[in-house]
């Protein structure tokens, strides 16, 4: 809010330089945001809080002023000799819920015409545009007072009369009611609206705007100027839902002063006279619901408690009452009575507020509290628990040259057409926003490989190489039987890099370098058993990508944890960048779920082998299309079908090409035989050895490779 | 004899030139059939006056053989060795084979050092759901659905009742209604708003913090967040605390510090203050407290509350908030 320096000092006695008042302002909780010198005024910009609809006007500020510096406090002139005649005017409050209190004043004989030069340059270096004098006279006394006023032209209200009731009360047909404001535009009504009535129709939305109908032109002879008081919550209510802010709504939502209407009314009456050359007719103050004063008791060892420091009771006393608080005070407590500009204050720590923020926030001693130590609870291991593993897995994609992202938590309906998601996959189970920027972000993820593919997009497109990025991110799930969607951790790992550029070359297919990640991550988190099938999600690569299972809590059964593999060449297309040669590989594995089936085994130690191993290496011939984990498989199997004296199993070459028919590899495998009890002899190890291969080999249509 | 066998010896080393040869002249002077060896057999056949001499003469002369035939092989061999050595020399200036680590994201790099400061004072770490209900996020801390402070935040809806948190205070909330004071911990998160410019993103990350005990009051509110002020920004940064308003809290309080771009000359960054505003805080609302069931007249707490964006871009002189979000690989790598 804008005030004027200048207009200040008609109430408030003071004469300090601006940076001081800027300062103390700011300090006792009126932020001052912007100092700007205008002629030979300076207007400061104050952030008034939500709170302080006192504030917002200069007598407010001017009121704190008085308090800060301790100086003299004025009202302006507002006091006039009204014409005696009688008044043929009725008020008539039917909603006494939403209206407590509307008063009204009328002038005849107003002459329209631009307002005097001082007036018009305070309210324009305040931000409100000059109109004329009867309503600058009105948006004056918002300013000065902080009650919002309407001026009426008296000889277009129908009927002489005014009903304050809302659209449903007036309303006699079935066809809703409309009003035209004075912006021009139209306004269809909903029944709880406040508005205020002539015999007729709708002549101004109660608190927010004047109608057309009624307004103030250049042929307007008399008036009738409103100051009422609407409930807050109806007011805003009705503001939000037309979505129209004034600055009238804006301090009626806030909570005007029911007891100053008076004095704004009149102050507005006295101005019109001395500048507009009118006569002041009656006075009008239909008051139903009259001001309850809020009394607050409160101690002085509470203040000092909650402070924790002691404040002089003579001081706490002058803060109070010059802040206009009434007060009875005994030797240890006193009783608060609110003055109804106020509003905001209700409990004994809204007045500590008030003393505290006065006196200084810079006067409390710091202190660090004396806290036992607290033992941590079940919940708070497992807390632990999930952090370290979390920070496990970080740690390792970073070491493996991931950089970590951090995503929106949005995804919207391309992404899944991008995906090829269907709609009976569960990731399309969103709870989606009622108001998003736009339509690209107007779901809560559900998984987060959309958000990476956008980062890829956005890193190629700007000619960045080698990409490897990664996210630990909740995702939302949808269900029916919950009011809160499930919100679960998710890890997503991308990859794509231009391995031509890479100094070292290896052909390692980059499958196998991001499986070599997740088997790395999975298993330094302690799961040791992680099943591979080719995945089923539809914008995977089917023939390099892979679901992966790992054994559950509850059963010991197989669950799905996560996919990952190269992306469809169908999705590649579809992106706004070419990505040609590289293929990009994307990871979703589901955190929370695996952190939830994790197996905390306690470590034994076990004896360390005494006797020696012999090894074994045997290469075999078999067809392309058979999966190596067969072989693997069979292999350990025979550590309990044909002997325990196996040790260890090892792939240790894969070979395609010359020396091999087509349609063939070579797998090269090596075991290790070792005895707890004795050292081997050679004779013995070849004999297991040759059953190992008797027994595997016509299951894998295997040959040995000469 | 021996005079002359060393002349022969001492001949034919001038033509030994590797570790081979060597051992060759080994064999034939000191084998068992050397030069050496036969003419030590060959001693019996002088007198007994002569031996002792020519004996000794002999020793001598085999003592000296192998000294040089000693120092020559291991001249040879240091020769072999140096040779090998730098044929097999690498460029040492080619770089090794590594990954380049990936580097944390700033946000989170800052988060975890907020949060290890406050473990150090005993706050434990508590988390919520980011999709929350409006009682929660918004009735249960005070703020009723036609409050003028909901003006302050603009509010993802899901529905009428459920809503993008627009703050991580409903995780204390929620702890409150789980556990009985003494509290103390923060609670971390995203947390979103309707609203995108150089300056505001729709998602945001923040840190809440509460402490609840008998007796707690505004001056440990105070001490708390100085502590943690001075040890994030450095002990020598001004802090000052003046009042606000949360519906949540009362007192309210704002908590500046001092402009650490300019040193408090004034700067575009503090608007020419030289005071920037980092962290909201006050006494928590006893109406907070009967909404948890908590007897307003016995317990006290501060709660406070900062962006962690607002932290790290003030720690790293980062102009525009929607680079944390666009995770453009030139700003993930430079943390």
């Amino acid at each position: 809010m804008k005030i004027s320096v200048n207009w200040l000092k008609d109430y408030a006695n003071f004469n300090t330089p601006i940076d001081d008042l800027v300062q103390r302002l700011t300090m006792c909780g009126l932020e001052v945001e912007a100092v700007e010198n205008v002629n030979d005024d300076t207007i400061i910009d104050i952030n008034v809080t939500p709170n302080r609809q006192d504030c917002l006007s200069h007598l407010g500020i001017a009121r704190e002023i008085s308090v800060l510096y301790d100086c003299q406090f004025k009202y302006p002139e507002h006091d006039f000799i009204a014409e005696n005649t009688e008044l043929d005017f009725n008020v008539d409050i039917i909603n006494t819920q939403l209206c407590h209190r509307y008063a009204g004043r009328i002038v005849k004989g107003v002459k329209i015409a631009p307002s005097p030069k001082w007036m018009q340059e305070r309210l324009m270096n305040c931000g409100i545009r000059a109109i004329n004098n009867v309503v600058d006279i009105t948006n004056y006394v918002l300013l000065e007072f902080g009650h919002p006023l309407h001026a009426f032209d008296l000889n277009k209200l129908k009927g002489k009369k005014i009903l304050v009731a809302t659209a449903g009360e007036v309303t006699k047909t079935l066809e809703p009611l409309k009003i035209r404001l004075l912006d021009n535009s139209e306004r269809i009504l909903q029944d709880q609206m406040l508005l205020i009535n002539d015999a007729d129709s709708p002549i101004a939305l109660a608190g927010i705007m004047g109608g057309s109908t009624s307004e103030v032109t250049e042929e307007t002879r008399d008036i009738f100027i409103e100051s009422a008081w609407f409930l807050p919550q109806s007011i805003r209510n009705t503001s939000r839902i037309l979505g129209i802010k004034t600055e009238s709504s804006y301090r009626f939502e806030r909570g005007a002063d029911i007891k100053i209407l008076k004095k704004a009314l009149d102050r507005a009456a006295y101005l019109m006279k001395e500048l507009c050359g009118c006569t002041i007719h009656g006075k009008i103050d239909i008051y139903p619901k009259r001001f309850k004063q809020q009394k607050i008791k409160l101690s002085f060892d509470k203040i000092n408690r909650y402070i924790g420091m002691e404040i002089p009771k003579k001081e706490v006393l002058r803060i109070l009452s010059a802040l206009t608080f009434e007060i009875e005070c005994s030797e240890d407590e006193l009783t608060v009575k609110v003055p109804s500009s106020r509003c905001d204050v209700t409990r004994d720590v809204d007045v500590i507020e008030e003393v505290l923020r006065i006196y200084g926030y810079d006067k409390v001693p710091s202190l660090l509290p004396v806290a036992p130590i607290k033992i941590h609870s079940q919940d708070s291991e497992a807390k632990k628990v999930t952090y370290k593993i979390i920070k496990k897995c970080r740690e390792l994609l970073l070491n493996e040259g991931f950089n970590e992202a951090i995503n929106y938590s949005f995804l919207g309906p391309q992404d899944f057409d991008l995906f090829n998601i269907n709609n009976e996959d569960i990731q399309r189970n969103t709870i989606n926003i009622l108001n998003p920027l736009n339509s690209e972000d107007s779901m809560m993820r559900t998984m987060l490989i959309p958000s990476l593919i956008r980062n890829l997009v956005y890193n190629i497109s700007r000619g960045n190489k080698d990409i490897r990025i990664f996210e630990i991110a909740r995702t939302f799930l949808k269900t029916e039987d919950k009011q809160l969607p499930i919100e679960e951790r998710h890890i997503s790992i991308l990859l794509c890099q231009d391995k031509e550029k890479y100094l070292y070359k290896d052909n390692v297919e980059d499958f196998y370098i991001l499986k070599g990640v997740i088997e790395k991550l999975l298993k330094n988190i302690g799961i040791d058993e992680i099943h591979f099938e080719r995945s089923k999600e539809f914008f995977l690569h089917q023939g390099r990508s892979a679901d992966l299972f790992i054994k559950t809590h509850e059963n010991n059964k197989f669950m799905k944890i996560g996919y990952f593999g190269v992306l469809s060449p169908q999705v590649i297309q579809k992106l706004s960048v070419k990505i040609l040669k590289q293929e990009v590989l994307a990871a979703e594995l589901l955190l929370d779920k695996i952190i939830n089936n994790l197996m905390f085994k306690k470590i034994t130690f076990l004896p360390i082998a005494q006797f020696p191993f012999i090894e074994r290496d045997s290469a075999v011939v078999v067809d392309d299309t058979l999966e190596l984990s067969k072989i693997v498989n069979l292999l350990n199997s025979c550590k309990d079908s044909i002997s325990n004296l196996i040790e260890e199993v090892a792939i240790f070459d894969i070979y395609k090409g010359k020396g091999i028919e087509d349609g063939k590899k070579s797998v090269a495998f090596n075991i290790r035989y070792r005895s707890t009890d004795k050292t081997l002899s050679d004779e013995e190890v070849d004999t297991i050895h040759k059953k190992v291969l008797s027994e595997v080999l016509p299951k894998i249509e295997g040959k040995i490779r000469s | 004899m021996s005079s002359s066998l060393k002349e022969l010896f001492s001949e034919e080393l001038k033509s030994a030139n590797d570790v081979e040869s060597i051992n060759i002249l080994r064999v034939k002077y000191l084998g068992r059939k050397g030069l050496i060896t036969e003419s030590l057999k060959s001693l019996a056949s002088l007198s007994l006056n002569e031996r002792p001499k020519a004996g000794k003469a002999l020793n001598e002369l085999k003592v000296f053989i192998e000294e040089t035939l000693r120092d020559k092989e291991l001249l040879f061999s240091q020769k072999v060795l140096e040779s090998r050595l730098s044929r097999e020399s690498l460029d040492i200036t080619v770089c090794g084979k590594y990954i380049a680590s990936g580097k944390t994201h700033p946000i989170n790099q800052v988060l975890s050092e907020i949060i290890d400061i406050f473990e150090v004072m005993g706050f434990e770490v508590e988390e919520g759901p980011e999709v929350e209900t409006d009682y929660y996020n918004f009735e249960a801390l005070n703020i009723p659905k036609d409050h003028p402070a909901r003006d302050m935040q603009d509010t993802f809806y899901i529905s009428d009742d459920i809503v993008l948190r627009t703050q991580t205070s409903p995780v204390q909330i929620r702890t409150m209604e789980k556990n009985r004071p003494p509290l103390r911990f923060i609670s971390p998160g995203k947390v979103y708003r309707c609203d995108s410019d150089v300056s505001h993103t729709p998602m945001f990350h923040q840190v809440e913090g509460l402490m609840v005990d008998t007796n707690i009051n505004f001056g440990h509110l105070k001490g708390v967040i100085e502590t943690f002020l001075k040890e994030f920004f450095g002990q020598k940064v001004g802090i000052r605390f003046r009042p606000s308003f949360f519906p949540f809290t009362e007192p309210s309080v704002e908590v500046d510090i001092s402009c650490i771009i300019c040193e408090s000359k004034g700067c575009r960054i503090c608007k020419e203050t030289g005071w920037l505003e980092v962290l909201g805080a006050g006494m928590v609302h006893p109406k907070v407290f009967e909404n948890v069931s908590y007897d307003s007249t016995i317990y006290t707490g501060f709660a406070f509350g900062m962006g962690v964006e607002r932290l790290t871009m003030l720690k790293y002189s980062i102009n525009d908030i929607r680079l944390f979000f666009e995770n453009d690989l030139r700003f993930l790598r430079q943390f």
